[in-house]
């Protein structure tokens, strides 16, 4: 049931920041689903991992393929489908909490936030690394290039 | 990007022609980097649409976040132009729609003049009115909230404290206001609001409410495109990229703390 709530959330949460960046009108429900299973991908994967870290480097290199293989199919830019679907892996809330507990002079918390919100900033882009080397070298493979 | 170029059959004329295509090249590349598109897409795009015409036998761009070279040679003679960006607005229509036109322009015969009117065209369009997007904006972040836990009020406050920032946030857009002000106005907005809801018993979590309310201004675009862009060898665009991606969370991040600050400690400590 919990899951059924998180991937609604998702869904209509993505579709939301997607036409906040004005994506063409046929491409809405697609970018929604790439942003949904993404977000399903970070909760299964950092309960199951306790790691928030290793959540969305998952989420992010599901919503990179996921992205490269719809621009494909589509022949839209890759990044139509990729933006939207990241926005909600974003760390805003440990930005957020790292902030909260500098003001409550925890510079312990504040440390062990702050590092965790850098790393998923970082595992984030090493998702979008790996997903787009991968369209890139099974493209050069492909066509010889 | 994927598209074959069928037959390169099509000639320019003279050099008034060549002057054109360049100007074509230059305003699509413009399009692109304004709408927020990868700087290789942007110099893949300019160099496929100067080389369409068979005559040209070089063309190359270099791209940055924040300007475009082009040179292309005509019969042993070289242009040049330079285009600055100043601002960008993410667009993922016009980025989408400029790719089909230059996909088209390759493939076809179409002449120099009408494809400058179409791209002219493309400039203007945007699909979604601005209360669309500042409505889907804060539909998005009161959904966001939804999923970090919150409960119905949080949602309710969620959405408006997000729509009055996006309100705002575009409507200082006319102003030419820097992004990183934007971004700081917003977050100190979202914090003040917050703090507000909760006082007037419309929300329950202002944790909630503020993470919420500043999704809509995180640098997730920045990030895509700093990686993407390093990537693909373009290491200067990805580092400006990374560095604006730092320094809008770092505005975020002082807004709301300068304000819960306060609202912690009071004004005089």
């Amino acid at each position: 049931m919990n899951i059924m709530k998180q991937l609604l959330f998702s869904f209509l949460s993505t579709i939301g920041f997607a036409v906040l960046f004005s994506i063409p009108k046929d491409s809405i429900s697609k970018s929604g689903i790439t942003g949904a299973l993404g977000w399903i991908v970070f909760y299964i994967a950092s309960n199951y991992f306790h790691s928030k870290i290793v959540g969305s480097f998952f989420a992010a290199t599901t919503v990179g393929i996921l992205g490269e293989l719809l621009a494909r199919r589509y022949k839209k830019p890759a990044t139509i489908y990729i933006i939207p679907g990241i926005i909600p892996l974003v760390p805003g809330a440990g930005a957020y909490y790292t902030m909260l507990a500098l003001i409550e002079n925890d510079f312990i918390l504040a440390a062990k936030q702050g590092t965790e919100t850098l790393f998923i900033a970082a595992a984030i882009s090493m998702g979008i690394t790996i997903s787009t080397f991968l369209s890139k070298s099974i493209k050069r493979v492909k066509y010889g290039d | 990007m994927g598209y074959e170029v069928k037959s390169l059959d099509y000639y320019v004329s003279d050099r008034e022609e060549v002057r054109k295509l360049l100007l074509l090249a230059a305003l699509a590349g413009r399009i692109m980097l304004r709408s927020g598109a990868e700087t290789y897409r942007v110099e893949d795009t300019v160099e496929r649409l100067c080389k369409s015409r068979k005559d040209i036998r070089y063309a190359d761009a270099f791209a940055t976040p924040t300007g475009i070279f082009i040179s292309l040679e005509y019969r042993s003679e070289m242009m040049a132009y330079l285009i600055r960006v100043k601002s960008i607005r993410t667009d993922l229509n016009r980025i989408n729609l400029v790719n089909e036109f230059s996909r088209k322009f390759v493939n076809s015969n179409m002449s120099i003049d009408k494809g400058i009117e179409h791209l002219r065209y493309i400039n203007q369009i945007n699909i979604y009115n601005r209360w669309g997007k500042s409505i889907f904006g804060s539909l998005a972040c009161a959904f966001f909230s939804m999923l970090f836990g919150g409960v119905f009020v949080d949602f309710i406050s969620s959405f408006m404290v997000s729509l009055i920032i996006l309100t705002v946030i575009s409507g200082i857009h006319r102003y030419k206001t820097p992004p990183f002000l934007s971004n700081f106005i917003g977050a100190t907005l979202a914090a003040v609001l917050s703090i507000l809801s909760i006082y007037l018993g419309l929300g329950k979590n202002i944790d909630i409410i503020i993470i919420g309310s500043i999704m809509s201004m995180v640098p997730g675009v920045a990030i895509t495109n700093a990686m993407r862009d390093t990537m693909s060898g373009d290491l200067v665009s990805g580092l400006s990229r990374g560095m604006e991606a730092i320094f809008s969370a770092l505005a975020i991040a002082f807004g709301v703390g300068m304000v819960l600050n306060i609202y912690f400690k009071g004004l005089i400590p």
